[in-house]
């Protein structure tokens, strides 16, 4: 097996310092423009800007793309099932994280 | 290398048909499924379904399998020889898994029937150079003070007749401090090589916690929950509390309860927006020990009648 080691000294948080164009996000997550475009119609991701060419997405697009295309493919779910998904999974999130907070509350009282 | 039964996996019969194996495949993908399953047990399980339908239902391979299961030798190391011939196998598509999904992965067992043919299924480049992704896991401690990780990565190459290689790159990576669980880190360049002059692909590094024994960690906030004794807690105290970088001193307020979430503002993981820390009181009760110990107790219990189920309605 080859080996070869080298140092990298520049990493970006994607989430807060990157802004990603319609073929970046496609290109990091090997995915087809053209599906890209029906998850941005589905209202999965939602890019800045009027037309795909000057279209911006915030890093936070890149998680919620690479869950819906996962949940596309290993599911076998069409656009508006994985869309629904990705939507039903944030807001599990968020009320796992409120429930958190409420238990704790509760306890204290 | 054990025979997989790939049915059993499924649960589903020999005969089963077309129609019940994608049924079946797609129950159990939906409930072992990494994004909606947080179970870790769940990631394995899952990919055992994925491997058995990706044979299972595709017509050649399952029939190459079965043939194969017919002919396996309890204990044997490799396929019966010969098994393969008569098959054509179209693999493609997914031959470079792990640029997207949980990292390929499949079984020595799935690899020793399928793996080369998978592999010479495809004879050309990439069209442009990919982007990998790949997870790293940290801890809490790197999150607040940053920390430089050696991550090793093997990456499937073609070589001039176009067979797989695996060559293995160590990259050693600056892990910014602030950096959160499931935040995705990008290394411009660090991804696949680019052909005739393209630039490279970028490596993203997905941010995994590894679990603490102190603390959890909800996004920016960080919680401890912290033992402290009744009279701590009940006359309040300045106590030492561990914070996963350094230590502070925490005034409990006298006549704090159990539970009791107390905040220390921009303690949690640092950035532009610092999350805080939370400390949860957790009341400890010593059992006593010897008679002296139950005295002052009882003394206590006479001196502070005290009725902790009130709200219930019992006494």
């Amino acid at each position: 097996m080859m080996q070869t080691s080298l140092t990298v000294l520049h990493c970006q948080v994607v989430e807060e310092e990157v802004a990603l164009s319609l073929a970046e996000l496609c290109r990091a997550c090997d995915a087809e423009r053209e599906l890209v475009l029906q998850l941005v119609e589905h209202g999965v991701i939602e890019p800045q800007g009027s037309a795909p060419q000057a279209w911006v997405f915030t890093g936070a697009s890149l998680r919620r793309t690479r869950v819906a295309l996962r949940l596309l493919r290993d599911l076998e779910l069409n656009l508006p099932g994985a869309a629904l998904a990705v939507e039903l999974l944030d807001e599990i999130a968020r009320l796992q994280r409120q429930l958190q907070g409420a238990v704790e509350v509760s306890r204290r009282s | 290398m054990e025979f997989k039964d790939y049915y059993q996996t499924l649960g589903v019969a020999r005969d089963a048909s077309a129609d019940d194996i994608k049924h079946a495949y797609r129950r159990l993908a939906r409930k072992y499924h990494p994004d909606l399953n947080k179970d870790a047990a769940a990631e394995a399980r899952f990919k055992e379904v994925g491997e058995a339908y990706e044979v299972l239902k595709d017509p050649e391979k399952r029939a190459a399998y079965d043939d194969v299961g017919k002919r396996w030798q309890p204990g044997a190391e490799q396929p019966p020889p010969g098994w393969d011939s008569g098959y054509e196998f179209r693999g493609g598509e997914d031959a470079f898994a792990g640029a997207g999904g949980f990292g390929g992965g499949h079984s020595d067992f799935f690899e020793a029937l399928f793996g080369r043919a998978r592999a010479q299924a495809r004879h050309r480049a990439p069209p442009r150079a990919q982007d990998h992704h790949a997870k790293v896991m940290i801890g809490l401690v790197d999150a607040y003070r940053g920390a430089s990780r050696s991550i090793r990565l093997q990456v499937p190459t073609l070589d001039a007749q176009g067979q797989v290689l695996l060559s293995e790159r160590t990259l050693d990576v600056a892990i910014p401090a602030g950096v959160r669980e499931g935040q995705h880190l990008r290394l411009a360049g660090q991804g696949a090589p680019g052909f005739d002059g393209a630039p490279a692909g970028d490596l993203y590094l997905e941010i995994a916690f590894a679990p603490h024994p102190l603390y959890r960690v909800e996004g920016r906030d960080v919680v401890l929950d912290l033992p402290v004794a009744p009279w701590e807690a009940a006359l309040g105290a300045d106590i030492d509390v561990p914070l996963p970088d350094a230590s502070v001193q925490l005034s409990v307020p006298a006549g704090s309860g159990q539970g009791r979430k107390l905040r220390l503002k921009g303690k949690g993981i640092p950035g532009k927006t610092p999350g805080d820390l939370y400390v949860v009181l957790q009341i400890a009760v010593p059992p006593p020990a010897n008679d002296l110990q139950r005295q002052a107790w009882r003394e206590l219990a006479r001196l502070q009648p005290f009725n902790p189920r009130a709200e219930m309605g019992a006494k």
